[in-house]
């Protein structure tokens, strides 16, 4: 047993409208990484967390939790593992104190070590003043806090959260980013994250992979990756379309054509620094006689990112 | 660390059964309805026990069957529900994500069902006993009556927890409840198979099997220990039981496998 993930060329279609959702991922999580699998939705992110934790079978390929293979000996890799799904699991018609008990007693525990471990884990998620209430009556952000709880349970040597803070408000994510942070930092727990935020991933992860179309297209640290993509990007629309394809011409020579995106008749170059690059930018057009309609700079999201991986992909920044 | 099968079985049937007294509408209704059969068909209908064919029988006698078997096919109906129910919130997968064995998971609900059912055939027999009820064979005729309920309570919930795990949806498992019309009323159910009019009707009554757990309750209840006759009624549970089992333990497999 140890808190890895190894995954070799795991792949997964599904037979229903033969969906390649997963294609030939690769990677590994060394114990106690807070890993990240950032992507879009439909990326496959949920499809590969169902495979790590024995809910689904891959169609080719490997992969081992904690030193276990996740297809030929799935309740080891269960005892393990503790799961965050993007749906939570919690049953409303139970209070979150009788929930967390009978996880408990199913993960093994006796009466009293399962009333302990309930009693110290509605601490842990503040929710002890709400423990005897129906899970029912719980609000959105409970419930998640609850259900993160039951993953807690038997102590797990590395947790999977698939989405966890999607459809929370800024406070309870706060809260369960808070205690992410602590369990990789105090108890050494492995994690492997899904995400859409790009801001979540980069405040969280070690690492970050991102996912797209079933496929990792990039990984590295946040660092890296956003080292890669540029600091700043800038975003022109143009009044007529003649106007942006002779800025497009302009720029592309300029500054170069992995850098100039145009999409949707916005155009969009990444740069390291742009306060500086924006009036070069708008004075080398209006030399140019090309009339802008708007400048905005900002910083890159998750969006960019994927836009920019994206039209590399396919050869050429151009059209997507 | 990890438990027997008796015991995951034991933890999930106690959570179905919280959870069903939690939601008392959820057995209530049918509840009432069959109170309701007992009471309006003994009240419009005894009158017909004075026919030649009744046999001088007691037709509250005659009609309890059709209570007691309505109670225990609507209340099996409710072990489905509560899989789809978990399913539907989650709960489910959150089950298969521990190392609870997979049997267990499956047997809770059916299980939780079951006794449900037993608790609702001992008090419509208590109003059956309210309303001047007199079985022939005493208290043992009326554990025997109990246990045929609960075996064709269990073959229902066979085949709603089948229905549930195949369809994975609230709407489709509802809608598998619609076999209990033909099941309990092209049969014997008011009269005897003697005085059934229709031909189609008495080919119905001889292919339904409900027909033969009524035969089987009624003789404890009207005629007294007659071992053939008892028997039909046990043949036609283990039958269907056999059938319908086997119908949720393959649709289990396909729920939980990983497919």
């Amino acid at each position: 047993m140890n808190g890895r993930i190894e995954v070799e060329h795991l792949s997964k279609t599904f037979k229903k409208g033969n969906v390649q959702a997963v294609r030939d991922v690769s990677f590994e999580v060394e114990e106690g990484e807070f890993f990240a699998f950032l992507g879009p939705n439909g990326a496959g992110k949920s499809t590969t967390v169902q495979i790590l934790t024995t809910l689904i079978n891959a169609t080719g390929g490997k992969a081992l939790v904690a030193g276990h293979d996740v297809v030929k000996e799935p309740d080891e890799v269960r005892r393990y593992i503790g799961v965050a799904l993007q749906e939570t699991g919690v049953d409303p018609d139970l209070t979150g104190r009788e929930l967390l008990e009978l996880q408990a007693r199913i993960f093994g525990f006796n009466k009293e070590g399962s009333r302990k471990r309930s009693v110290d884990l509605l601490d842990i998620v503040q929710l002890t003043e709400d423990a005897d209430r129906r899970v029912g009556n719980y609000s959105g952000g409970m419930r998640r806090r609850l259900d993160l709880a039951l993953t807690l349970v038997n102590e797990p040597k590395i947790l999977f959260l698939d989405e966890p803070t999607t459809g929370l408000d800024p406070s309870n994510r706060m809260a369960i980013w808070k205690e992410l942070r602590r369990l990789n930092e105090e108890n050494g727990t492995t994690i492997f994250l899904t995400t859409q935020y790009l801001e979540e991933a980069d405040s969280l992860a070690h690492r970050i992979s991102i996912i797209n179309r079933g496929e990792i297209v990039a990984t590295g640290t946040p660092k890296e990756l956003k080292s890669q993509i540029g600091n700043d990007l800038i975003t022109l629309t143009f009044k007529t379309k003649g106007d942006l394809d002779r800025a497009e011409e302009v720029l592309t020579r300029s500054v170069g054509e992995r850098e100039v995106i145009v999409q949707n008749s916005k155009l969009t170059i990444y740069v390291d620094d742009g306060a500086q690059e924006m009036v070069e930018i708008v004075r080398m057009l209006d030399q140019e006689e090309v009339e802008v309609d708007s400048v905005n700079l900002s910083s890159p999201t998750l969006d960019d990112i994927f836009l920019k991986i994206t039209s590399e992909q396919q050869g050429k920044g151009g059209e997507k | 660390m990890g438990n027997s099968v008796w015991k995951d079985t034991w933890l999930i049937t106690v959570r179905n059964i919280k959870t069903t007294i939690r939601n008392p509408f959820s057995f209530i209704p049918n509840l009432i309805i069959s109170a309701f059969f007992l009471l309006v068909y003994e009240g419009g209908l005894s009158g017909i026990a004075q026919l030649p064919t009744f046999d001088g029988a007691n037709y509250l006698a005659f009609i309890l069957p059709v209570s007691i078997v309505s109670a225990a096919i609507g209340g099996a109906g409710g072990a489905g529900q509560g899989i789809v129910k978990d399913i539907e919130n989650g709960f489910f997968s959150r089950l298969l994500l521990t190392p609870a064995s997979r049997l267990a998971i499956v047997l809770g609900p059916i299980i939780a069902g079951m006794l449900q059912l037993f608790v609702q055939t001992i008090l419509i027999i208590c109003i059956g006993f309210l309303l001047g009820l007199k079985v022939e064979t005493g208290f043992l005729g009326v554990l025997f009556v109990l246990f045929i309920a609960i075996g064709w309570g269990l073959a229902f919930a066979g085949y709603s927890a089948g229905v549930a795990l195949r369809t994975k949806n609230a709407q489709a498992s509802q809608s598998g409840t619609l076999i209990f019309f033909p099941l309990i009323f092209l049969s014997t159910t008011f009269v005897p198979y003697e005085l059934i009019d229709a031909q189609w009707l008495k080919i119905a009554a001889t292919i339904n099997p409900t027909t033969y757990i009524f035969e089987s309750m009624r003789t404890v209840l009207i005629d007294g220990w007659i071992f053939w006759d008892m028997m039909q009624g046990v043949i036609a549970i283990v039958v269907v039981c056999a059938l319908t089992i086997t119908f949720a333990a393959v649709s289990a497999k396909k729920a939980v496998a990983r497919g």
